[in-house]
C-alpha cells in the first residue's frame, strides 16, 4: 500500500510541476519560450484528441485534418465575413465542428477499419477541394483575419495551455467512467462488446464528436495565431502524419504518451527547421521503426520496463478483506 | 450535344481501365492480407518516376523501360512486405496502417526531393495522336488504358484461378492457419500477392506517365482512387473493381465538363460518398477474390 501511495505522490509531483510550469511561463519564459510552449500545447492537444479515437475507440483515421480546417475556417469567415469577435468565433469553431462530425461519422462509420481511415481522409480531401473552389472563402488563395491580429499572445498561451489541460482532463475522467470501459471494450473486440449490450455506433460517434470538436477548437486557436489560412495547408494530410506520429511515438492507447511525442516532436521540428521534405520523411519513417521495434512507444516503453504509467487508467481491483496480505 | 455527351462516356470508359488496375492493386492487398496498403498510390507514383526521370533521359526506349518498371516495382514490393510490413501484421488493424502510411510519407518525399515537385509527364506519340471510333474521337492512350487494364485484370484472374501459386494465394486469405497446416508459408504468400500488386502498380504507373501529368504527392491522390474505386465497386471482387473505376472515371470526366475542370474529383468523391450511402456494399459484393 504504501508504494501505491508513493507512486500516487510521485505522479501527483510530476502532474503539479508541469502545469505550474505551464502556467507561470509569464515570469521565467520570454517571447521564444512561449512561442515554442504554444507550439507544443497545440500539437500535445491534436495528438491527444487522435488518441482518443485510434488508441482507446479503435478508430484509426487519417482525416482529422477534415475538422483542422473546419474549425480554422469557421473562425476566419466568423471574423471576417460575419463581424464576429474573436471569442465568438472560436466558440462557433466548436459547435461547427461538432455538428459536422455527427453526419460525416455517421457515413464514415459505414467503412470499416483501414478503410474508416480512408474514407475520413477522402472526406477531408473533398472540402479541401471544394473551399479551393469557393469564392467566399477566397478560393486557395486563402484568407487573412484581420481582426485576430490585435489578439494577446499571452491570451493565446494561456488559452493553448487551458485546451490541453481541459482535454487531458477530459480524456483522464472520460477513460475513467463506463463510457470509457466501453471504448475500451470496442477497441478490443467490436462484436463482443456489442454482445455485451454497449452502444458501439452511439459510442463510437460520440468519441469522434468530442474529438472533432477539441481539434477544432485547437484549430481555430491556430488560425487566431497566425492568422492566416489557405485550404491547401488547412485541409492538409500532413496534419495526420505529425498527429499520429506524436501518439504512435509517444505511446497510443495512453494519456501521456501524445504529450511526450508532441515535446519530441517541437524539438524534431527545431533542429529540422520545420517543414518540408526532410522532416516528413523523418516523421514517417521514425513511426514505421517505432511500430516495429516498440509498439508501446515510449510510454509503452517506460510501463514495460519500470512498471509505471503516469496517468494511470487501469482500474486496480478491490482488494478483499480475506485476501488482503 | 448527344455526340459529345457519348464522347465523355467513352473516354470514361477507357479511363476507367486505368482506374480499375489502380484499385485491383489495392484489392490484391486487402484481399490477400485484409490490408488496406496506404503506400499503394505512392508505389504507382515512384514507377511513374522511375521510369520518366531515371530511365527514358538514359535512352532506354520507353517500351524497354516500361519491361524493366514492372520487375523492379515487383521486387521493392516484394521486400517492403518481407522486411517491412509484414512484421506489423496480427497486433490488429492500426500497426499496418501506421506502417504503410509511414512508408507513403517517405516515398512521396523522397521522390520531392529527388526528382522536385515539377510536373512530369511521357513524351510519346500515344498521347497526342487519337483514333477515330464511328465519328467519335479519343484519345490512343485511353485506348492503351483501356486494353491494358483489361488484359492485367485478365492475367490475374488466371493466375488465381487457374495455377498452384493461385490457389495458395486463395487459400491462405481464406483461412492463413489452415493453409499453413498444409505446408504453405503465409508470409511467402503475403509477399508475392505484396509483390503482384505493386507490380499492377507499375503497369498503372506507367500509364499514368503516358496519360496525364504527375507529381510526387498524386501517389495521395492515386490512393483515393484506388480507394473509391474499391468502394465503389464492392470490397474483394475484381470486376466490380473495374466497374468502379468505370463509373468514377466517368463522374470524373462529367464533373469537368460540366462544372469545370477543377471540378473533377470533387464530382468522383461526391459520387463515392452518394455509393456509400445508398449501397455501402458497393456495385458488385464479394468476399474473396
Amino acid at each position: 500500500m504504501t508504494d501505491a501511495r508513493t507512486a500516487r505522490r510521485i505522479r501527483a509531483a510530476i502532474a503539479a510541476a508541469l502545469v505550474l510550469g505551464l502556467v507561470s511561463c509569464p515570469a521565467w519564459g520570454g517571447d521564444s519560450a512561449r512561442t515554442t510552449l504554444i507550439v507544443f500545447a497545440y500539437h500535445a492537444a491534436l495528438a491527444q484528441m487522435w488518441n482518443l479515437l485510434a488508441g482507446y475507440a479503435g478508430l484509426v483515421t487519417f482525416g482529422q485534418q477534415l475538422f483542422i480546417g473546419l474549425g480554422g475556417y469557421t473562425l476566419a469567415v466568423g471574423c471576417e465575413r460575419f463581424g464576429l469577435g474573436v471569442p465568438a468565433a472560436f466558440a462557433l469553431a466548436a459547435v461547427v465542428t461538432g455538428g459536422l462530425a455527427v453526419p460525416v461519422g455517421a457515413l464514415t462509420f459505414r467503412l470499416k477499419g483501414g478503410y474508416f481511415a480512408v474514407g475520413s481522409w477522402l472526406v477531408a480531401e473533398m472540402f479541401r477541394l471544394g473551399f479551393g473552389n469557393w469564392g467566399f472563402v477566397n478560393h486557395a488563395s486563402g484568407m487573412f483575419v484581420r481582426p485576430a491580429r490585435s489578439v494577446d499572445p499571452w491570451l493565446i498561451y494561456y488559452v493553448a495551455v487551458g485546451l490541453l489541460l481541459a482535454m487531458v482532463g477530459l480524456v483522464i475522467a472520460t477513460l475513467r467512467s463506463r463510457a470509457g470501459l466501453a471504448l475500451m471494450a470496442i477497441r478490443d473486440a467490436e462484436d463482443a462488446a456489442a454482445g455485451l449490450g454497449v452502444h458501439v455506433w452511439r459510442v463510437k460517434l460520440l468519441a469522434f464528436v468530442v474529438a472533432a470538436v477539441g481539434t477544432g477548437l485547437v484549430a481555430a486557436l491556430i488560425t487566431v495565431q497566425t492568422p492566416f489560412i489557405q485550404p491547401d495547408a488547412a485541409f492538409s494530410i500532413e496534419w495526420s502524419a505529425e498527429i499520429s506520429f506524436m501518439a504512435v511515438v509517444g505511446g497510443l492507447g495512453t494519456v501521456e504518451g501524445p504529450i511526450l511525442g508532441a515535446a519530441i516532436y517541437v524539438v524534431l521540428q527545431q533542429k529540422l527547421g520545420g517543414s518540408g521534405a526532410i522532416h516528413l520523411i523523418v516523421l514517417g519513417a521514425v513511426s514505421v521503426i517505432v511500430m516495429l521495434v516498440a509498439p508501446g512507444g515510449i510510454a509503452g516503453l517506460v510501463r514495460d520496463r519500470l512498471g509505471w504509467t503516469l496517468v494511470p487508467i487501469e482500474r486496480r481491483p478491490p482488494v478483499r478483506a480475506d485476501r488482503a496480505p | 450535344m448527344t455526340m459529345q455527351l457519348l464522347e465523355i462516356l467513352l473516354n470514361g470508359l477507357l479511363l476507367g481501365g486505368l482506374y480499375g488496375l489502380i484499385g485491383l492493386g489495392l484489392s490484391i492487398n486487402f484481399g490477400t492480407m485484409r490490408v488496406v496498403y496506404l503506400a499503394h498510390g505512392d508505389l504507382i507514383v515512384l514507377a511513374a518516376y522511375f521510369l520518366v526521370v531515371a530511365l527514358v533521359p538514359a535512352g532506354v526506349p520507353a517500351l524497354a523501360a516500361a519491361a524493366i518498371v514492372v520487375p523492379v516495382l515487383f521486387g521493392i514490393g516484394w521486400a517492403l512486405q518481407r522486411f517491412v510490413v509484414g512484421r506489423s501484421l496480427g497486433r490488429g488493424i492500426l500497426p499496418p496502417l501506421i506502417v504503410t502510411f509511414g512508408i507513403s510519407m517517405v516515398v512521396q518525399n523522397v521522390l520531392l526531393l529527388w526528382a522536385t515537385a515539377n510536373a512530369r509527364t511521357l513524351q510519346s506519340s500515344l498521347a497526342s495522336s487519337g483514333v477515330h471510333l464511328g465519328g467519335l474521337t479519343v484519345p490512343t492512350v485511353r485506348l492503351v488504358d483501356f486494353a491494358v487494364g483489361l488484359a492485367c485484370l485478365a492475367i490475374l484472374l488466371a493466375v488465381l484461378g487457374k495455377t498452384a501459386l493461385g490457389r495458395a494465394l486463395r487459400a491462405t486469405s481464406d483461412d492463413a492457419d489452415t493453409a499453413r497446416l498444409m505446408g504453405i508459408d503465409p508470409r511467402r504468400m503475403y509477399a508475392i500477392a505484396a509483390g503482384i500488386s505493386a507490380a499492377t502498380g507499375a503497369v498503372a504507373g506507367v500509364l499514368l506517365a503516358a496519360t496525364r501529368t504527375f507529381y510526387p504527392t498524386t501517389g495521395s491522390e492515386m490512393l483515393l482512387v484506388a480507394f473509391e474505386v474499391v468502394v465503389v465497386g464492392g470490397l474483394g471482387s475484381f470486376t466490380g473493381t473495374f466497374l468502379g473505376g468505370i463509373l468514377l472515371a466517368m463522374a470524373q470526366l462529367i464533373g469537368a465538363h460540366a462544372l469545370g475542370p477543377s471540378y473533377a474529383q470533387i464530382t468522383a468523391h461526391a459520387v463515392v460518398l452518394l455509393v456509400l450511402v445508398l449501397r455501402p456494399q458497393g456495385l458488385l459484393p464479394r468476399t474473396a477474390p
